[in-house]
């Protein structure tokens, strides 16, 4: 590092959109050319890039730390009381299992075994720190994949608007937060159109939806619309 | 559907930490523990060793990961890498100390020792670890405003919030922290 090469704070900030990817495609090519014919301007990018490189090294490292102190001791001193030990916790964990388990097993009707069973969210679409079209609906698709329905839905509702994509995934973040009425209003409108390309996943997560709901005939009617391969186990199930 | 999911949930894994998400970062790291530790203790290692070299080992899978040096090709990928690395750096430590026990190594014997350092070293590891050591002695309101910003990835605005002060003061004081951060590093240089 050259201690003469002073660096703006205008500089500073145009790194970090460089290093974070949030520039515009306009400002990045300047960006690149510039970095292209200056090597003192290189030097200058590769050390503000240390730094916060250093800096989020450092971070992580001290929180590992913190993390660290959350690993429950598994092994004590003597071997020999840390087996017994560990037998008795692992045979009390496996009572405690099978109670539990055999209690959901009893306790919980057929069907929603079945929806438990099937029922796994969506994985969402790819989210990128540069999309700058759609924006709001990709912003709202990190918090959909990071388990954070309720925002995730407040923030598409909020677009208009609506088309399949939005409606499918509006559907699914509310199946996943356990709203199979409103899920099936949404969906429903996802598979009006035939070209729609997550068709046949539109039908299966009706399907699971009105099984939630507990109107079989709809969901087996639902099901058999998507050749999905968990859509025809779980029909084979149902009949 | 279920191998997707599998592998979305990866990438998933992945973005998050890039984000440096720490919910994720704490689950990832403390559920990848105990299969490190048992390697490590079964041969010839204390628990500090499995700390020490799992850390390592955490720290270079998030580099490595955050440079796209990595992609995952199944449902267990990342688990498995991080153990891979966590593997080679206790070798590595094993190999030192034989090393100061034997005294000739065969040609032979050094190329196979070699072959299995797969994990590339980082070229400007040296660097790195000055930022690193100058930021670990930054004075503390430095540090925590860095660290929210750069690691924590929160906006100004969540800071200046979160502080209770403007949000220019906030990006006025990032920077002058970075100028004393790169001051320190200058100076441990020379």
């Amino acid at each position: 590092m050259k201690d003469n090469s002073n660096i703006s704070q205008e500089l500073l900030e145009t790194i970090e959109r460089y290093y974070n990817d949030t520039m515009s495609k306009q400002e990045r090519l300047d960006f690149e050319l510039r970095l292209d014919e200056s090597p003192e301007f290189r030097t200058q990018v590769e050390d503000i890039k240390t730094l916060i490189l250093g800096i989020e090294n450092q971070s992580l490292k001290e929180q590992l730390d913190v993390f660290h102190k959350d690993i429950p001791t598994t092994h004590s001193e003597t071997p020999m009381a840390s087996g017994v030990f560990t037998f008795r916790k692992l045979a009390a964990a496996v009572v405690i299992l099978l109670a539990v388990t055999g209690f959901w097993w009893f306790s919980t009707p057929q069907n929603d075994k079945l929806y438990s069973k099937y029922f796994t969210p969506d994985p969402g679409l790819p989210t990128t720190m540069s999309s700058h079209s759609n924006y709001d609906f990709y912003e709202a698709m990190v918090n959909y994949k990071q388990g954070d329905y309720q925002t995730a839905i407040a923030k598409w509702d909020a677009i208009q608007p609506k088309n399949d994509t939005l409606n499918y995934f509006l559907g699914v973040a509310y199946l996943a937060d356990k709203n199979e009425t409103k899920a099936i209003g949404f969906l429903n409108e996802a598979t009006q159109n035939t070209d729609f390309p997550l068709l046949n996943d539109a039908y299966y997560y009706l399907g699971l939806a009105y099984l939630k709901d507990g109107n079989i005939d709809f969901a087996k009617k639902n099901l058999q619309k998507s050749s999905n391969e968990n859509s025809k186990k779980l029909l084979e199930k149902l009949n | 559907m279920g191998e997707a999911y599998k592998i979305n949930h990866q990438l998933q894994l992945i973005t998050a930490i890039k984000d440096n998400n720490s919910i994720a970062l704490k689950e990832f790291y403390t559920s990848n523990y105990p299969k490190v530790e048992a390697l490590i203790l079964k041969n010839s290692g204390s628990q500090e060793h499995a700390k020490d070299v799992y850390q390592e080992a955490f720290i270079s899978m998030w580099n490595n990961v955050r440079n796209e040096l990595f992609t995952p090709q199944n449902d267990s990928a990342l688990q498995g890498y991080l153990y891979q690395i966590a593997k080679n750096k206790w070798m590595d430590v094993l190999r030192s100390k034989r090393f100061k026990t034997t005294q000739s190594l065969t040609e032979e014997r050094t190329l196979f020792l070699k072959q299995d350092d797969t994990i590339e070293e980082d070229t400007y590891d040296e660097k790195l670890n000055i930022t690193m050591t100058a930021f670990k002695d930054l004075g503390q309101p430095c540090k925590d405003l860095l660290k929210t910003f750069y690691f924590e990835k929160k906006s100004l605005r969540e800071i200046a919030l979160h502080l209770n002060i403007e949000e220019t003061s906030v990006r006025n004081k990032k920077y002058r922290c970075m100028e004393k951060l790169r001051a320190i590093v200058l100076a441990s240089k020379s």
